[in-house]
């Protein structure tokens, strides 16, 4: 009896040791392929760097309002924020690339995958960035031009239309992301009908005297304040 | 190089017929049909009085106009088709037309009407404006003569004017062109001008037409080339300007074209300013600018709120642009009353001055800089009303004296903000 | 040859104006006359023209260079006798060039035995034979003529103590055209001139024949009854002659004066001039079309006048001040040339000798609507000499040849009746007939040859005129027609060369054939006909459909 245990015992460990002496050389080959990833993929983030700074990234992105984003949430500057996700993307890539060597069958599907929704993560990334962007130059426009024309609550309409324009990038990029992409755009669809409808509602049918008033206010106060007490700037 | 292509066959063959000329008269329209009848017959008849024996042409260099402005200006041709009923000409006196676009472009126009002069050779042009209902014929020679008599390269011209008009103009327009570049130019970018054809030739070589000029302000670059080309200039009193333009909504559109202009010259212009200090009286001619004093009622209580409304609405926005001392005092103003409302000669200044470096910086689109300082100027003309609410002529002019010196004397501080962050 | 019997000779004639003291002297004394000017009908045969016009050779004691007469049935005995005269006529019309003299109709001199007697008292017969009055304030509205040396239209007589009326000199008083012996009186003296055979009269100062108060005393219809009477005269009597009448008016007020062709038969077109000479230093053909413009309709029998100079001042009486003082600048600077409202000056000196602006202004005369007239001497270029008073300057002796007096006297240079020109530009060494005829291109020999032209067509003696108004006002052109027959006729106003586009679609198919050289342009088709002109250059094409 014992001796058939030890036996199956000893069996099985060399079952072990050969697929362990089977497998090390792909697991090597991973850690290889790894180290490389991380040299390569380091080389990479410097020279982004580099190259970011050249082209004074960080200004681009202050302008899109990302880098108030990103030192709200203490993190570091747009620069290194993408040199960063550039190397930990390409190290992520060799990786998995080591890990598809290894050969374990499901995770190469995995793996494959993966490599095919890079691209769409980059794009989704790029749209965001420069939906952020234009949020934040429209949002400052419209600010300015309700400032100048002296229209009340000039930031609610700022943020309103920051909002509008960050929404719909939102959409754009679930849709890219293939992430609940009908849901998002059905819902923005929703949300932007509803409040369009509504605000029909409100102005066509019950508010009529409230917005006929408010309206008169608005016309009739501009024409008298235009009309006279005005000075030629020139 | 591009000027060949820039005129079409047919105006050039219009200059071919008038040949040489002394005097041009260069007139940009753009559906002006209401008043430009009546200013070319001023024009006609300043030249006809004041130059009786020069040649001399009318060039109109029209936007697309679609009511028949150009044709009311080339049937008011003086030759032996067309004789002047009730004036009398020794000469044909041409008046040519020719459409540079399909919509108004102050820089396409000027470009048409410099072009026109060097091709025909005139010895002094002017430019006039085709809404000045004020327009006198002594006009003319006022703006011609110092050109065609005494050698000046520019001539422009001083108004009586309300002592509240154009405080845009006395209030930044002026006193920093003044501070920037050395020479008391009230008036340095106004619709009618004259200049001798050596700077018209000299600002068409240079080509400067590809970047943007074709809108905002050309006048003001073409006064800033004469500044910085040492060229010579003088002023002279016309009359009343116009007051057609009494419309304050058009403070916006305003900036961008002066204080646009303005801002957008000084980085390829800074060798020329950054070196110098003060600046020095232009030659005057026709009396000194008068000013009217009647009583004007203003609407103060709008410009108050109006500037507290942007300071607090733009405070990010200011946040990019001004120093956190500067934005701090202005905060600290827009909560004063109307009474005691005052923003000082000073801030005022350091304001401009970090808008200007902050526009050449781009810290956020120069667009957009250019509208938030709309908010910050009206502030300023409020408190400019309330400092010359009984005024004397030359009261105003003695405080428009003292905040221009007050431009000259921060200059260093305009240096020290243009060159930080570099 | 024998004269053409066509009652309109006058409108294909070229006429040549002298006077005969300055042509050529043939006895000696320093003075021309009437043999001498004979002698010389040759080269004027030569040089093309075909009627002379002579200025007053009457007895006058010469005090307005013989517009004061003193006799109207005579000749001045320096210039010869009427024998003299007779048989330079008839050498004239032997080479078919007829004569035109001078009628001073509206003054003689105080010398005339007429106002010898007017004046002698108040009951002499011939008393209303002038115009008297014993105060100098009557016809206030009448203005003064000889600006420069009269106050006053009225002159006081010691003799007969009034005072009487002269439009001119003091010495020249006027005619009382009111009396109808005066009338009569003056049929007579034009029947004396016509039966010798002269072709026509020169009338002289014709507006201020006739006063009446309350008027400016010019142009007045009693003035036009009166003429009107003489031609009929001279129709019923002389058919052929011809009335030329010399009016210094504005065209509107000129038309009058030709009546339903039932007055004058031609009358100078004194506006004109000045407008000529504007228009080139304007270089603007404005002055120049808009006079024409304004120049009215005349009748098909009558004819205008045309000339660059006279005897007379270059008169600035029908322009604006604005013009009078830009011609005053550009072209009398020095203030002595100033006379009268007037400059006065030769045609060359005052086209500064350039032969290019002497050859167009000649082009000009030749090609616009009217008959020409040449002064004397301006043929060959003659200067002139500002510093002989009143208009004597442009009076001077005629330059035969550069030997002793110009060849034209053989008087002792002192005892010429006024100094040769001896400057080294015009003087008589340099500016003169025999040199010029030698020269191949000469001035003279150009004339000849533009005189030649004219007269090879009717076209522009008789045609009618067309303007174009090209877009470069610089030139003036326009289009002569007779007819079937057509000339164009372009002129570059300009000191520098021009291009020009003309629009002749109504002549469209024809040739334009240059006339002097005779040589073939392109066809005028649908485009506008592209000319290029050198500085003062002129064309004349006939246009040819073939």
């Amino acid at each position: 009896m014992r001796e058939m245990i030890i036996s199956e015992l000893s069996q099985a460990l060399h079952d072990i040791a050969r697929g362990f002496a089977h497998f090390l050389p792909r697991l090597i080959v991973m850690l290889i392929l790894a180290a490389v990833g991380w040299v390569i993929a380091y080389v990479l983030k410097v020279a982004l760097r580099s190259v970011l700074r050249l082209v004074k990234f960080d200004k681009l992105s202050e302008n899109a309002g990302a880098s108030q984003l990103l030192t709200k949430a203490a993190l570091p500057s747009a620069t290194e924020m993408l040199s960063r996700f550039v190397f930990w993307v390409s190290w992520l890539g060799f990786i998995l690339l080591g890990v598809s060597v290894l050969g374990i069958l499901g995770l190469q599907e995995q793996v494959a995958r993966f490599f095919l929704f890079l691209p769409r993560l980059f794009v989704a990334v790029f749209i965001m960035f420069f939906g952020l962007l234009a949020a934040s130059f429209f949002s400052r426009a419209a600010l300015l031009a309700a400032v100048n024309a002296n229209v009340p609550s000039p930031r609610i309409l700022s943020l309103a239309v920051r909002s509008v324009i960050i929404v719909f990038v939102l959409s754009i990029v679930f849709e890219e992301l293939g992430l609940a992409e009908e849901t998002m755009l059905v819902a923005f669809g929703i949300a932007f009908g509803a409040l369009m409808f509504g605000l029909a509602i409100a102005f066509g049918m019950g508010g009529q005297d409230l917005a006929r008033r408010f309206l008169e206010k608005k016309i009739i106060r501009r024409k008298e304040e235009e009309n006279h007490d005005e000075l030629s700037p020139l | 190089m591009a000027e060949e292509n820039f005129l079409t066959d047919d105006f050039l063959r219009q200059l071919m017929n008038v040949g040489e000329v002394d005097i041009l008269v260069g007139l940009p329209t753009h559906n002006n049909a209401k008043t430009v009848g009546s200013v070319v017959q001023t024009i006609q008849s300043g030249i006809l009085h004041g130059f009786p024996r020069e040649r001399a042409v009318i060039i109109n260099a029209d936007g697309g106009s679609r009511d028949g402005t150009p044709e009311l200006v080339t049937g008011i041709s003086i030759d032996d088709m067309r004789p002047a009923s009730n004036l009398n000409s020794l000469r044909t006196l041409h008046s040519i037309s020719t459409t540079y676009g399909n919509s108004p472009a102050s820089g396409a126009a000027l470009r048409t009407i410099l072009a026109a002069a060097e091709l025909l050779r005139a010895k002094a042009c002017v430019v006039m404006s085709p809404e000045s209902a004020n327009i006198e014929p002594e006009w003319l020679p006022k703006l011609l003569r110092p050109i065609y008599d005494d050698g000046f390269d520019l001539v422009t011209p001083t108004y009586r004017r309300h002592k509240f008009e154009g405080q845009l103009i006395t209030n930044l327009v002026y006193p920093m062109t003044r501070a920037l570049y050395g020479l008391r130019i009230r008036e340095a970018y106004s619709p009618e001008f004259g200049f001798s054809s050596r700077l018209g030739s000299q600002f068409l070589a240079q080509n400067a037409w590809n970047d943007g000029t074709e809108g905002a302000g050309v006048e003001l670059l073409f006064t800033l080339a004469a500044i910085t080309g040492r060229s010579r200039i003088c002023q002279s009193f016309l009359g009343e300007k116009d007051s057609v333009e009494r419309r304050g909504a058009d403070l916006v559109p305003a900036l961008r074209q002066t204080v646009g202009a303005l801002f957008s010259t000084m980085e390829p212009a800074f060798p020329a300013w950054s070196a110098i200090t003060g600046s020095e009286p232009t030659p005057t001619t026709g009396a000194d600018q008068e000013v009217l004093l009647e009583p004007l009622r203003v609407n103060r209580k709008r410009l108050r709120n109006m500037f507290s409304t942007g300071v607090v609405e733009l405070g990010s926005v200011f946040q990019a642009i001004l120093s956190p001392s500067t934005q701090a005092e202005l905060q600290r103003i827009a909560l004063l009353g109307e009474e005691d409302f005052h923003y000082p000669a000073e801030l005022w200044v350091r304001t401009v001055y970090e808008f200007a470096a902050s526009y050449q910086k781009s810290v956020i689109s120069r667009d957009h800089i250019i509208q938030a300082l709309a908010p910050l100027f009206r502030g300023r003309v409020l408190t400019f009303l309330m400092e010359n609410r009984t005024a004397s002529a030359r009261d105003v002019e003695n405080n428009i004296e003292s905040l221009c010196l007050e431009f000259e004397r921060l200059k260093p501080y305009l240096l020290e903000m243009w060159k930080s962050g570099e | 040859m024998p004269l053409n019997s066509d009652p309109l000779w006058y409108k294909d004639a070229i006429i040549y104006q002298v006077h005969v003291r300055t042509f050529h002297d043939s006895n000696g004394d320093g003075i021309g006359d009437f043999q001498g000017l004979e002698e010389k009908l040759d080269y004027l045969q030569e040089l093309g023209i075909n009627a002379i016009w002579l200025m007053p050779f009457f007895p006058s004691p010469l005090r307005d260079d013989g517009y004061d007469i003193a006799d109207y049935n005579a000749v001045h005995p320096s210039y010869g006798t009427l024998e003299d005269f007779r048989k330079f006529l008839e050498s004239a019309h032997d080479r078919g060039i007829r004569v035109i003299i001078e009628l001073v109709s509206n003054h003689t001199s105080d010398q005339h035995p007429w106002f010898q007697e007017s004046r002698s008292s108040r009951d002499n017969p011939r008393r209303d034979w002038y115009v008297w009055s014993d105060t100098d304030t009557r016809y206030k509205g009448a203005r003064i003529i000889f600006l420069d040396t009269e106050k006053s239209n009225w002159a006081w007589d010691p003799i007969s103590k009034s005072f009487y009326w002269h439009r001119f000199f003091s010495h020249q008083p006027d005619l009382n055209y009111d009396n109808p012996a005066v009338r009569e009186q003056m049929w007579n003296v034009m029947k004396f001139w016509l039966e010798i055979g002269v072709d026509a009269f020169r009338l002289d100062a014709v507006p201020y024949l006739v006063e009446r108060e309350g008027t400016n005393c010019e142009n007045l219809p009693e003035t036009h009854d009166v003429l009107k009477e003489l031609r009929r005269k001279l129709d019923e009597n002389f058919p052929g002659r011809m009335l030329l009448a010399e009016a210094n008016q504005w065209p509107a007020d000129l038309r009058p004066y030709f009546g339903n062709g039932d007055e004058f038969h031609m009358a100078f077109h004194f506006p004109l001039m000045p407008r000529m000479f504007m228009g080139l230093k304007l270089e603007d053909r404005k002055p120049i079309t808009e006079i024409l413009q304004q120049t009215p309709e005349i009748p098909p029998s009558c004819q205008w006048s045309l000339f660059l100079r006279n005897h007379d001042e270059l008169t600035l009486e029908m322009v604006t001040n604005v013009e009078r003082d830009y011609m005053y600048d550009t072209y009398a600077a020095n203030k002595t040339m100033r006379l009268n409202l007037g400059i006065r000056r030769r045609l060359a000196p005052l086209l500064a000798n350039d032969r290019r602006r002497m050859e167009l202004m000649n082009g000009m005369l030749m090609s616009l609507p009217g008959t020409p007239i040449v002064y004397y001497g301006d043929e060959i270029g003659m200067g002139d000499n500002i510093n002989l008073g009143d208009r004597n300057g442009v009076r001077t002796p005629m330059q035969w040849n550069g030997e002793s007096n110009a060849g034209f006297s053989t008087a002792a240079p002192e005892r010429l009746y006024a100094p040769l020109i001896q400057d080294p530009v015009y003087g008589y060494p340099a500016v003169n007939a025999f040199r010029q005829r030698a020269s191949e291109h000469s001035l003279l020999n150009w004339m000849r040859s533009i005189i030649a032209v004219r007269r090879s067509t009717a076209v522009f003696g008789r045609g009618s005129i067309e303007f174009l108004y090209p877009a470069n006002h610089r030139i003036l052109a326009y289009v002569r027609q007779l007819g079937n027959e057509m000339v164009l006729a372009v002129n570059n106003l300009s000191s520098t060369a021009q291009a020009v586009e003309l629009d002749l679609r109504r002549y469209k198919g024809n040739i334009l054939i240059e006339m002097f050289g005779k040589n073939l342009f392109p066809r005028v088709g649908d485009l506008p006909y592209l000319l290029t002109l050198g500085p003062y250059q002129f064309y004349w094409f006939r246009l040819r459909r073939i």
